[in-house]
């Protein structure tokens, strides 16, 4: 839908606002002690229901990522950054790690033979270096 | 009450249309007259604003009722603030009425001896009656016109042939009643010299008697009217 | 907390033709409300009901706890828009106009606000002098939208409130909508066909099809509960196998499946690795499942399996 400014159907609305609020968080782009949009704003934003837009938020907020100041607004709350990127890892590591380590071990590689793959993979691509 | 004003005041936000329109009629119909010049034949000109009166009801309940629905009125309020619209315009139309029928004798038929505003018998006594008598006749069919217009939306065109054969059925009933009662026939203009059966003041008291059957058989029809 | 609009055992009948059957219903208040269903499904005559402009056959409808129908303080706090609203639209002079119909709401709406009915007029390029019969259909459809909106009423009922109106006007509806319900919240049941346009507006949806409530649920509940599964077939039945099913097709080498339930992000990479593509089904097409087929069949459960 074009108008949702990247939202999808492909799941619930709030869980996909709550998704890009603390994808802006990890990346740094809404830095600790900032402003997080009001559910308003967002919903003028990503034109969708307010309500939907303050369930996300509220998301958020039960996690203690965002921290209400009354009267004011939502804010970044301190060590959120640290936090989602430590989910994120954890994540990534159940996701991606170890299916990994699976597949080696199905092909009888040893961790060794893994690491020495992944440089030589990275050193191709030319991407960072691990 | 309060719906009641909001539905007078919806009916007015074209204020020309319901007030002025049966006059700017009456004008039209009084110029004709005046270009034929007077004589002292009555012509019945002045049944014009009572026809409009009717129309008036009619396309008030025709016209205006789907909208007015939609602005939050009851229907039974909507009745009531149309009803209560016409019978104030027939107030004051009547005393127009009464003021220029007034002015008409002083100048002798407008200097030209026309005879518009005073009709024999029913509209040519003193200028209280001559109001009383336009006022009820006029709110009369102002009522008379909404009731139609109710019986059309709800039931349509069917509803309204059946609504006429009612009525013709009822009034044929009344006159065979009435003369087999042995009272004689019921003569609105008698000839000079003998006494009218029914004066023009008893006549005005039927038609009040009918405005009031108008009122209620209306204001029960158009409870459960859909737009 | 008492909903704000609910019914029960609504039934509606012309002569022997049933338009509504036993409709139960509970809108919770400040919340937008999506009315779906196919045309002629009992859409109209529901909000009619709710409005005070039908009655029931059988059942009861309470609108901000009482029945609307002849209940004036009720119906002074609801205002419906319809698409079919006639106006006593004199032509010539002197003539009905925009400006009046915007006057006399005014006197009737307690909420009615004067600056957004000439910002929204100014929204849709329509002009106060105009004579209503002279609009064309779009622009009729603007002028109700212009005085349901600002009449700011505690309960607004949209039905189909767009017709005539092209994109770019529909898409000033909803972001109007949107925004004023934002600063000033209401309860807000619109009913469309237009389904995927208008879905994001809609906190839960009600699907009606033939009469009968098939559906109320909140809209996010149904995102992503099904998805349509293609590519290569056996790579499309690797990966659907085990999963409830509602369609398949095949044509030649591809299939295209669509399943039931979420995806998690391990399915995602499995189905990118795989060569496949996932498509959710929006929330139109989950709609038009969950109506038609045989009475009783309109369903969202499992219909058919792997």
């Amino acid at each position: 839908m074009p108008q949702m400014a990247g939202l999808d159907e492909g799941g619930p609305l709030f869980a996909q606002v709550a998704d890009r609020l603390a994808g802006e968080i990890a990346d740094g782009g809404l830095a600790e002690g900032a402003r997080v949009p009001s559910s308003n704003e967002l919903a003028a934003f990503y034109r969708i229901n307010p309500a939907t837009a303050a369930k996300g938020i509220n998301v958020l907020a039960d996690d203690g990522l965002l921290e209400k100041q009354r009267g004011i607004g939502m804010f970044v709350a301190t060590g959120a950054r640290q936090r989602l990127l430590a989910r994120r890892r954890a994540e990534f590591t159940e996701r991606y790690v170890q299916p990994l380590l699976t597949e080696a071990t199905r092909l009888g590689m040893d961790t060794d033979e893994l690491i020495a793959m992944i440089k030589d993979t990275s050193s191709e691509r030319g991407g960072v270096p691990v | 009450m309060n719906a009641m004003i909001k539905v007078a005041r919806y009916h007015l936000v074209m204020p020309v249309m319901v007030l002025g329109l049966p006059w700017a009629t009456l004008a039209g119909v009084f110029a004709v007259n005046a270009a034929q010049g007077g004589d002292k034949a009555f012509r019945a000109g002045l049944v014009v604003i009572f026809g409009m009166f009717f129309v008036t009801g009619v396309q008030r309940i025709g016209r205006w009722l789907p909208f007015g629905l939609a602005l939050g009125v009851s229907r039974r309020s909507f009745y009531a603030g149309t009803a209560l619209l016409g019978v104030s315009m027939s107030l004051v139309s009547g005393l127009v009425i009464a003021g220029l029928q007034g002015i008409e004798r002083a100048t002798g038929g407008w200097g030209l001896s026309i005879t518009f505003f005073r009709v024999p018998y029913l509209l040519n006594g003193p200028w209280y009656a001559t109001w009383l008598t336009s006022f009820v006749g006029l709110s009369a069919l102002f009522v008379y016109g909404m009731w139609y217009g109710i019986v059309n939306r709800r039931w349509g065109m069917f509803g309204l042939l059946a609504f006429i054969a009612v009525q013709v059925l009822v009034a044929l009933a009344v006159s065979f009643a009435y003369s087999r009662s042995g009272g004689g026939a019921l003569l609105l203009r008698p000839a000079d010299g003998h006494p009218a059966t029914l004066s023009a003041l008893g006549l005005t008291g039927v038609i009040a008697a009918l405005t009031v059957v108008c009122l209620a058989g209306g204001h029960a029809t158009i409870r459960r009217v859909t737009v | 907390m008492t909903p704000a609009i609910s019914a029960t055992g609504l039934t509606r009948k012309y002569y022997d033709q049933v338009v509504l059957d036993d409709v139960h219903l509970a809108i919770g208040a400040r919340t937008i409300t999506g009315l779906l269903g196919r045309n002629g499904a009992g859409k109209t005559t529901l909000l009619r009901i709710l409005g005070g402009q039908e009655f029931p056959s059988s059942g009861s409808v309470q609108v901000l706890g009482a029945a609307p129908a002849e209940n004036e303080d009720v119906l002074r706090r609801l205002v419906l828009i319809r698409e079919d609203q006639a106006y006593p639209d004199y032509q010539g002079y002197p003539n009905f106009k925009v400006s009046h119909a915007l006057r006399a709401a005014s006197f009737c709406y307690p909420n009615w606000d004067p600056d957004l009915a000439s910002s929204l007029l100014e929204d849709f390029g329509l002009r106060a002098n105009k004579a209503i019969k002279s609009l064309s259909r779009g622009q009729r459809s603007a002028l109700g939208i212009t005085t349901g909106l600002a009449a700011r009423a505690e309960v607004t009922l949209f039905d189909e409130p767009y017709a005539g109106l092209d994109a770019v006007a529909r898409q000033i509806f909803y972001d109007r909508l949107l925004a004023d319900y934002a600063d000033f919240p209401r309860t807000v049941l619109l009913s469309t066909h237009l389904i995927d346009e208008a879905a994001a507006l809609f906190e839960n949806v009600v699907v009606i099809d033939r009469g009968r409530v098939v559906l109320d649920t909140a809209a996010d509940g149904l995102r992503g509960m099904a998805t349509t599964v293609s590519g290569p077939v056996l790579a499309v039945n690797s990966f659907t196998e085990g999963r409830p099913v509602w369609e398949r097709r095949g044509l030649g080498s591809q299939a295209s499946v669509v399943i039931v339930g979420q995806i998690s992000p391990e399915d995602r990479e499995r189905a990118r690795s795989l060569g496949l593509d996932l498509t959710p089904l929006s929330l139109q097409q989950l709609v038009v499942r969950a109506s038609g087929g045989p009475p009783g069949a309109g369903s969202l459960t499992e219909r058919t399996s792997a």
